[in-house]
């Protein structure tokens, strides 16, 4: 079933006034085409990730999807309501998660702030109350539920803004770099609970966007490359990597200090061959290292065409 | 449906909100308490100079820290009814979280009436405060229904509140200087007669000038409370400045909404909606 179906979806930012600065003979900036005919569709349960560099459409396209800014042309569509005409039922079903600190009310307590986000949405106090206490056992942040918003650190109020947008237990979840300001273990934990949440019954789907093409490529199904408001390519991290290149370098050490370097098309049987000659040469192998293209080889692909164009 | 069963859930949300962000301003409110003591202790003797001299022509000024007192509590409220809805969505917009709250299921008509909400309760407990110095301190006497006069502010603060609604559609267009609080802000203290006759207007400034307290709505609602606070009016001598402001309510109302409608289209269209 789709969670997220995005049919050619333009945006181009107006330049406010326009009329009136021509009329007045001002000069005026062109308008700025954020996205440009984009379409994909985002099944349930998957974590789909959104790369690509600063500028290319990714918060455009996402606030989109949350409602907060009308598209130009296309549709966007949140387990089948329309994101223009029905946007207050798509806001029940999504959250948002950004890295912006400003988002919050840094004169009251974390507690305070979700407490309030939680009323908005509805609930109940009794219900938000626990609601709040269980995700912050699940996010650590019990320790500073008390504390002002403007006392946390950076990672606690990232940590504190993927809480709120969980609040509501919404089926789909928009997360905007959510281990950007961690600590590599918080962030090995954040990632370990974003992949549960794909797996849990019934499953959330999210939408990630992140600069951490590692993380998108440990993380996601699906990966869309986003450059200059066009998606360039979408597909499994795997399939974008072979896209580049199928192609990958073994490096191997071996019990006498020797080093071996092979370069292996994917799926032939040189890595096999190489071992089992090293193996009748009565070597031992101490270590095996790979070599191969990452996302971060597909984006600065597509972004080295588009500057070529 | 849901959204209005929602409503008071979501007021409820802001005024919590927006109590333990002033709460965490103990000194501030403190100050103020004192200020509007101060200010109420500084026209009682301004009062005296004018004891015995008031122009009996000027019915309701014939005690002026009673027609000071009920214009200043009034002002507030008013000055509340058309700053507020503006403000509302300023603040949110400054402090950067009018991006998270839009994020949830709430409309935008609803975010600003539920975030002024605690600047009206806020604003009730301040007027009250002129009253209630000038009754205790110094001995002002009210007369009339208490009723009528709430009556008569609340109606004229809705009024105002439509023009707080064409202001805010200003703050979510043009971001800043908006014209309509410059008017009423600077317009209202000066011409509704706040602080003397309106009549003196036209006497000393001419007709033309003296003629804008007309186009006020807050002349008739000071004009209104005044009336049933200070000369004792019951309902049937007060009819001129209601049907007044009922009709400013016909007019504003539709319009105000209308014009809010194509602000918030034009603010997410250009997605400007969070920006400042």
């Amino acid at each position: 079933m789709t969670a997220i179906s995005i049919r050619s979806l333009s945006k181009t930012y107006p330049v406010p006034f326009l009329r009136l600065r021509k009329f007045f003979r001002r000069p005026a900036k062109d308008p700025v085409e954020a996205l440009r005919d984009v379409s994909f569709e985002v099944e349930t349960g998957e974590i789909f990730g959104l790369i690509g560099r600063n500028g290319a459409g990714k918060t455009t396209l996402t606030k989109i999807v949350a409602t907060l800014v009308q598209p130009t042309n296309g549709n966007v569509s949140v387990r089948g309501n329309d994101s223009v005409e029905h946007d207050e039922l798509v806001r029940r079903e999504i959250g948002l998660a950004t890295a912006e600190e400003r988002s919050f009310y840094w004169r009251l307590t974390s507690e305070q702030n979700l407490l309030f986000f939680a009323r908005l949405h509805g609930l109940s106090d009794r219900y938000a109350k626990q609601r709040i206490k269980d995700l912050f056992a699940k996010l650590e942040l019990d320790e500073v539920a008390r504390r002002r918003f403007g006392e946390l650190s950076t990672g606690n109020k990232q940590r504190l803004a993927v809480a709120r947008a969980m609040l509501s237990s919404p089926p789909v979840l928009l997360l905007d770099e959510p281990t950007r300001s961690l600590d590599p273990l918080a962030a090995a934990r954040m990632r370990e609970m974003i992949s549960a949440l794909a797996q849990q019954d019934p499953p959330v789907t999210i939408l990630l966007t992140s600069h951490n093409v590692a993380e998108v490529e440990t993380l996601c199904t699906r990966v869309a490359v986003i450059s200059r408001g066009s998606i360039r390519a979408l597909d499994t991290p795997k399939n974008l990597r072979d896209l580049t290149s199928g192609s990958e370098t073994v490096h191997i050490t071996v019990s006498s200090g020797e080093k071996i370097s092979l370069t292996r098309e994917h799926n032939d049987n040189r890595l096999d061959e190489a071992i089992r000659s090293l193996q009748q040469r009565g070597e031992r192998i101490i270590d095996i290292e790979t070599e191969r293209a990452t996302l971060l080889d597909v984006l600065e692909r597509y972004e080295a065409a588009d500057e070529r164009r | 449906m849901n959204a209005l069963k929602l409503l008071p859930r979501r007021i409820f949300a802001f005024v919590v909100r927006d109590f333990r962000l002033f709460v965490s301003y103990r000194m501030q409110f403190f100050l103020r308490i004192i200020s509007v003591l101060a200010v109420v202790t500084t026209l009682f003797f301004i009062s005296k100079i004018f004891a015995g001299f008031t122009d009996p022509q000027f019915s309701q000024w014939r005690d002026p820290l009673a027609s000071w007192l009920t214009g200043l509590a009034v002002l507030n409220y008013f000055t509340t009814g058309f700053s507020s809805l503006a403000n509302s969505i300023r603040q949110e917009q400054m402090q950067g979280t009018l991006e998270s709250v839009l994020l949830t299921p709430i409309n935008l008509p609803t975010v600003i009436v539920a975030s002024s909400a605690w600047d009206f309760l806020e604003t009730t407990f301040f007027s009250f405060l002129y009253l209630f110095f000038g009754r205790v301190f110094f001995g002002v006497q009210y007369r009339g229904s208490f009723i009528l006069a709430i009556g008569f502010l609340l109606l004229t603060t809705v009024v105002l509140a439509c023009l707080g609604i064409l202001s805010a559609s200003f703050a979510m267009v043009f971001k800043r200087g908006d014209p309509f609080g410059l008017f009423l802000g600077a317009g209202s203290a000066l011409f509704s007669g706040v602080f003397f006759p309106t009549q003196l207007l036209k006497t000393y400034a001419g007709p033309k000038l003296g003629s804008i307290s007309l186009l006020l709505p807050a002349t008739y609602g000071l004009d209104g409370i005044r009336q049933v606070l200070i000369e004792g009016h019951g309902l049937a001598e007060v009819t001129r400045p209601l049907f007044i402001l009922l009709g400013f309510l016909v007019v504003l109302l539709p319009f105000s909404l209308w014009v809010f409608g194509r602000a918030v289209r034009r603010a997410k269209r250009e997605g400007s909606l969070i920006q400042y």
